[in-house]
């Protein structure tokens, strides 16, 4: 059965225009504007408590807006209901109704707008068939296991076939190789549906591996917007990149030397090349990813860093090692495989000023 | 140190075990149960002893080859017929159930779910109307219902009985609401449904055993309350089981006629046994909702 059956999808795309969110006198959200594309699966991240998912709730109608608006499609949105914005919603919890079985579950909203029996018999079993869930539609959620329930959520959400499918860490209370199969699963779904997706986590492979495009959000403002790769490579600030990542990228405070070096724990290193390069004396931080480092077996180069071994994780194809540079500045290096230094060993490492990041007292970004 | 033979013939036979925990457990529970139980079979024995000897000390209980009728023929026969005034303390009984039910609902739903002004002290306010006796209220009451015009009236009483029951029944339909997750109601409104369809719904049948406990113990307090009864009621084809109990006792000619109550007390019974088998399940789950998660 081909999942465009289960209903025409005109999928639409959502603008938030300065959007501001307050609890009493608590202003959770500050002035968010964000262009999703039609069909575009675009997620969400950021530490606990930063908004991800009350900004998620705002797009669904559940939380009343402060000020700003929401459009889906061209339509403002704002004031609308929840079950009138052509949305469908799946919780973290699974949020099932205990009381009626997986087929009721699913096909509640349907049966609630007073759609005719047949066609949400029919909706039902199609959502049921691309779902695996056709053995369990007379079964009540609580005989179900953790991922047949959160599939039952998503089917629930793809019978009301809506214009945007919106997740808040639907994940998060599966066990890790379950995770994996259901964020699988997830990505094969909007693969074949074609619909716009907004995905909240705080799980970072969640948001490399699914999105178009990685919002990042702190203590309610948006930091940066961008695909995958982009957050990844190009970072905007140093929440950003360390936020992305694991393990996380390495600072190390620094100062612009002279002649287009870096002074770095004692040892002076060819800076990047920068459009605008800050003046010498210039206190900085230098950001390195763990991975981005030659080692050198040809001793100490002359633009290069010691790194002195604490200790290793091994993780099988390839190893976290922790360790010092320079004076002493805490840094984590990965390590191919096969490669197992012991404690006190020191590594010299070549580095790449291209993979440098300089960031200004402030945390920005100096490109 | 021996190592331990890990390739033993067979394993090592378990279960089976009766430990001196578990019949202690046992010997304690039956007694405890006995204890409840005895009172109730004895009530139930003694009914059917004949008059004559229902003065005498009740032992033994039962009532050998003498046994009789003539307890349930004569209150039968006082008055109107026993089912006419059990159907009075059933009105009475379900009137107040079903009201205190539907109050307390939506009050639950409203302290549980709402936001308005002053809601902690309305909520507090409400509960510490279970420390005022309501024997200390009892005139007020009765002046009220009079003006009303609600005396001597089994509407008058259920309204009165509902009032007493209803501060703990809204707490515990409060309770009751408090235990359903928030998503659940949010993928209702998702899915389209809200006000009193949300309610009846998606609500409702989460919040049963909380309908089933509180409507329970509304029916029970009513259907054995006497004092507001006793007070309020006069007419005696008005009167509810436990104000007729009173009637019948006081026999011809002063005597007190135990074999009588003691029928009415076995009839009394039977209905709240029942119900309450019925409804049991629910009721221990409504008194334990949302004690664990
Ligand atoms: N109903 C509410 N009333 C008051 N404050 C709230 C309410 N809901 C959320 N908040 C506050 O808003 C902030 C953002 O909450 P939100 O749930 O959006 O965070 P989050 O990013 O989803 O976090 P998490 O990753 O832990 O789920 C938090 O500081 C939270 O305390
Ligand atoms: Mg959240």
């Amino acid at each position: 059965m081909a999942l465009q059956d289960i209903g025409n999808r005109q999928t639409a795309g959502v603008t938030l225009r300065r959007l501001h969110k307050s609890f009493g006198a608590v202003e959770v959200l500050k002035d968010i504007s964000l262009t999703i594309e039609p069909g575009e699966f675009v997620v969400f991240v950021g530490p606990s408590g930063c908004g991800k998912s009350t900004l998620l709730r705002l797009i669904a109608g559940l939380e009343e807006v402060s000020a700003g608006d929401v459009f889906i499609g061209d339509t403002d949105v704002t004031e609308k209901d929840p079950s009138d914005r052509g949305i469908a919603m799946v919780f973290q919890t699974y949020a099932l109704y205990p009381h009626l079985s997986v087929a009721q579950n699913m096909g509640f909203g349907l049966k609630a707008a007073g759609r005719p029996k047949p066609e949400i018999a029919q909706k039902v079993n199609d959502a049921a068939a691309v779902l695996q869930l056709t053995d369990y539609l007379d079964r009540k959620p609580g005989q179900l296991s953790g991922g047949q329930r959160q599939r039952v959520a998503i089917g629930r959400a793809i019978v009301r076939n809506p214009d945007v499918f919106l997740f808040d860490e639907p994940l998060s209370n599966l066990d890790a190789e379950l995770r994996v199969g259901m964020r699988l699963e997830i990505a094969r779904l909007h693969r074949e549906l074609g619909i716009t997706m907004i995905y909240v986590t705080h799980d970072q492979t969640e948001a490399m591996t699914l999105a178009d495009k990685i919002v990042v959000l702190r203590a309610g403002r948006v930091e940066q917007v961008g695909a995958p790769a982009d957050l990844y490579e190009d970072p905007d600030n140093m929440f950003v990149a360390g936020f992305i990542g694991s393990p996380a990228m390495n600072f190390f405070p620094a100062m612009m030397g002279n002649g287009g070096q870096i002074e770095l724990g004692g040892s002076r290193i060819p800076a990047p090349v920068l459009s605008n390069p800050p003046a010498p004396g210039t206190p900085l931080t230098l950001g390195l990813r763990p991975e981005r480092y030659q080692i050198r077996t040809d001793g100490p180069a002359p633009h290069g860093l010691t790194f002195q071994v604490e200790f290793t994780e091994y993780l099988g194809s390839s190893s976290y090692c922790y360790g010092t540079i320079g004076d002493g500045l805490a840094c984590t290096l990965e390590l191919p495989n096969g490669f197992r230094p012991r404690r006190h060993d020191v590594i010299s490492l070549g580095l790449d000023s291209q993979n440098m990041r300089i960031f200004d007292q402030s945390g920005l970004r100096i490109r | 140190m021996t190592a331990i033979d890990l390739q033993q013939a067979a394993p090592t036979a378990r279960g089976g075990r009766i430990s001196g925990h578990r019949i202690l457990f046992h010997v304690t529970a039956v007694l405890v149960a006995a204890i409840f139980l005895v009172p109730l079979i004895w009530v139930t024995l003694a009914s059917f002893r004949p008059t004559a000897v229902s003065m005498q000390p009740p032992i033994p209980p039962w009532p050998g080859d003498n046994a009789t009728f003539e307890n349930y023929i004569r209150l039968e026969n006082f008055g109107q017929s026993i089912l006419h005034y059990t159907a009075n303390s059933a009105i009475v009984a379900i009137g107040t159930a079903a009201l205190t039910v539907a109050v307390a609902l939506l009050a639950g739903y409203g302290f549980s779910r709402f936001r308005f002004p002053f809601k902690p002290l309305a909520f507090i306010l409400i509960l510490s109307t279970i420390m005022i006796p309501f024997q200390s209220i009892l005139t007020p009451l009765f002046l009220l219902l009079a003006n009303l015009g609600l005396q001597n009236s089994l509407f008058g009483l259920i309204l009165v009985y509902t009032t007493l029951q209803l501060p703990f029944s809204v707490f515990m339909m409060k309770n009751a609401f408090d235990s359903v997750p928030q998503e659940i109601e949010e993928a209702a409104r998702i899915d389209g449904i809200k006000g009193m369809r949300l309610l009846w719904q998606v609500m409702v049948p989460l919040v049963l055993p909380g309908m089933v406990t509180s409507g329970l113990f509304a029916f029970l307090n009513a259907w054995n309350e006497f004092l507001a009864a006793l007070v309020l009621l006069s007419d005696q084809d008005k009167f509810t089981l436990p104000v007729l109990m009173t009637a019948v006792r006081s026999g011809r000619y002063g005597a007190i006629d135990w074999g009588a109550v003691q029928a009415g007390v076995t009839v009394m019974m039977i209905p709240c046994l029942i119900l309450f088998l019925i409804l049991q399940r629910s009721y221990i789950r409504g008194l334990t909702a949302g004690a664990v998660k």
